[in-house]
């Protein structure tokens, strides 16, 4: 048993798991569809076994306090990343202003197979948004409000941005460049209740030159053309602020062959009924990420540094380091090794 | 470009420092200058260290000019990043060369790769680089402070490696006579393969931190992330092959400047050859 251990706890062991971490490390470079994850789990998973066996066995591990951490906190690293990717879950996310957050807006979702977190939990409403551009519309901070229920039915405001993000129930939200115009539109149709939402349009700025969409109304098979044309006051040569409640914008729908031009409170008669162009609001976009190990993995590798550290600066504190006196010459041997 | 920007005659004069100091050191392990009462007395080590500080203090006068012209420290360009590592890396050198005697020659190994930086931001127009958001987070002090103390180890190292290895020729023995044997070089060469192991894992714990709050993902195997992790692990096989075998100084020399040139193209190479969200890219 223990002399299995002791071979499962070889040096020349690590020195081939580290070989193939590098190796898996390189072939995952940007994360390629067809690099399957084995290439990390299996050297990682030799690495955290031969490294298990090396703290159980190796008495220049186990006798070394700083090294023990070390190489534990190692073990507890790769055992945390595992379970954060297990755990994990990633996702995009759309929500105009005065939109309440709900987890079914969720898109483009990749979780892992025990994510349980609590995403019911989760509520805010977004706020509007300001988003600072340097000359050449290089974007800078982006300032989002959004308004939180706060105690005794209270709301608080926090200003999420994409280095500030907001964490609800461990899920973290952060702004991304993906942001737009939302005109908000109301249908009344000839029979039934009337339907007020939003159209989000492309991403502003970066396609500025296409703003579009198009809606089919419920119960009517004629599909709307919809095409905004912003006045933002964006400027290429000078610094901007990108801000919706500075922003206006005539809308212009197309039904077939006719087109109508539309400011806010106006509307157009459809067959099926009349589509009034209520407001203009923006929209924006988020990332979510949620990994409950993240805190644990700071301090673990932390730790694990502590320890080095002092296993390091008793090494260091042996011997005086070099100077002049010792810079006479010293027989070669194992009096070399650091 | 129009007219010179307010760091150049900064920046020249800090390089042309770090010239001086390059053939003063040069002319120091010469063997022509054996019997000169000034390599007798050390009194060139003084000069080698002096000249080193003020390419120091003159690199230090060039960031801060450039810094009030465009608004934001040396984050962004190439331009921006090499005059920064050559200004930590040169302060940190002269502490080691100040506090350890034993190194002091090798300084003709590790000025000339600090001249490979000093040619090429010669080469590079000093345009104003955009600060994008993600930069005003304060882990990113964190990140590039320690990374700084990494590269500086390593290339202390890499003098030291190099000696190891122009010692199996004639000519090599000569220029490093002053320097201990090589049981000792190899030692302390080791000694800051240690140092910079502790410094390369706190600029990943660092970079983690900002990328997390930056990017929204601690880790993405995107370029440079791929490549500093490579770099660590390099490193650690480094330490784990000394520690499992006993290698030939030479050996030991390739390995420290193996794992520097994975580290130079890091921090030199990866993060311009992709649109890395380092860059600001998002």
């Amino acid at each position: 048993m223990l002399s299995g251990l002791r071979l499962l706890a070889s040096l020349k062991f690590t020195l081939l798991g580290m070989v193939l971490l590098g190796l898996g490390a390189a072939a995952s470079y940007g994360n390629p569809v067809d690099v399957s994850v084995w290439v990390l789990i299996v050297p990682l998973a030799l690495l955290a076994l031969n490294l298990s066996a090396a703290i159980i066995t190796n008495p220049r591990i186990n006798r070394q306090p700083g090294l023990l951490i070390f190489h534990v906190c190692l073990l507890a690293t790769v055992l945390l990343a595992g379970v954060g990717r297990l755990t994990h879950l990633d996702a995009h996310l759309e929500l105009a202003q005065n939109d309440s957050f709900h987890k079914d807006a969720l898109m483009e979702v990749n979780k892992g197979p025990w994510h349980i977190g609590n995403l019911d939990a989760v509520s805010f409403i977004q706020g509007p948004y300001t988003v600072d551009y340097a000359a050449g519309l290089q974007r800078g901070l982006t300032h989002s409000t959004v308004y939180l229920p706060g105690p005794d039915g209270g709301v608080v405001t926090r200003d999420v941005g994409d280095d500030r993000p907001l964490v609800l129930e461990r899920y973290r939200f952060y702004t991304t460049h993906n942001k737009g115009f939302a005109p908000i539109l109301t249908w009344l149709p000839i029979q039934g209740a009337p339907i007020t939402g939003h159209i989000n349009m492309p991403s502003y700025p970066l396609f500025e030159y296409k703003q579009d969409n198009q809606w089919t109304p419920p119960g009517s098979e004629e599909t709307i053309k919809f095409w905004l044309q912003l006045q933002t006051g964006m400027t290429l040569e000078q610094p901007w602020v990108l801000d919706g409640r500075n922003s206006t914008g005539t809308l212009v729908v197309t039904i077939g062959d006719r087109r109508e031009e539309l400011q806010v409170g106006e509307e157009v008669q459809l067959e099926q009924g009349r589509l009034r162009y209520e407001a203009l609001t923006t929209w924006m976009g988020y990332r979510v990420f949620y990994d409950p190990t993240i805190q644990w993995l700071f301090w673990v590798t932390i730790i694990g540094v502590l320890g080095l550290t002092h296993f390091f600066w008793i090494k260091l504190n042996l011997k005086p380091w070099m100077d002049e006196v010792d810079a006479a010459p010293l027989a070669n041997g194992d009096e070399g090794r650091a | 470009m129009n007219g010179m920007a307010a760091e150049q005659p900064w920046l020249w004069a800090g390089l042309a420092a770090y010239l001086l100091a390059t053939l003063v050191a040069m002319w120091g392990v010469s063997p022509r200058s054996v019997n000169s009462p000034l390599v007798t007395s050390r009194g060139h080590e003084k000069l080698v260290l002096g000249f080193i500080l003020l390419g120091v203090v003159l690199l230090t006068v060039a960031i801060i000019a450039r810094w009030d012209r465009i608004g934001h420290g040396p984050w962004i360009s190439l331009f921006e990043l090499l005059m920064s590592q050559m200004w930590s890396l040169g302060l940190i050198f002269a502490f080691l060369y100040w506090r350890l005697p034993g190194l002091r020659p090798s300084a003709v190994i590790v000025l000339p790769v600090m001249w490979i930086l000093g040619s090429w931001v010669l080469t590079l127009e000093p345009d104003v680089s955009h600060f994008p958001a993600t930069y005003y987070n304060v882990w990113k002090w964190a990140h590039v402070g320690v990374g700084k103390v990494f590269l500086a180890l390593l290339l202390a190292g890499v003098g030291l490696g190099g000696v190891m290895i122009l010692r199996t020729t004639e000519r090599g023995r000569i220029w490093f006579r002053a320097m201990p044997v090589d049981a000792i070089i190899d030692k302390l060469a080791w000694r800051l393969m240690m140092l910079a192991l502790v410094f390369d894992s706190l600029m990943l714990i660092a970079g983690a931190v900002w990328a997390q709050d930056a990017w929204g993902r601690y880790w993405a195997w995107d370029s440079l992330e791929t490549s500093a992790f490579l770099t660590w692990i390099f490193l650690a096989i480094g330490l784990h092959v000394r520690l499992s075998y006993r290698i030939k100084p030479w050996v030991s020399g390739a390995i420290i400047i193996g794992v520097f040139i994975m580290a130079f193209s890091t921090y030199f190479g990866t993060p311009y050859l992709s649109p890395s969200a380092h860059k600001g890219v998002v």
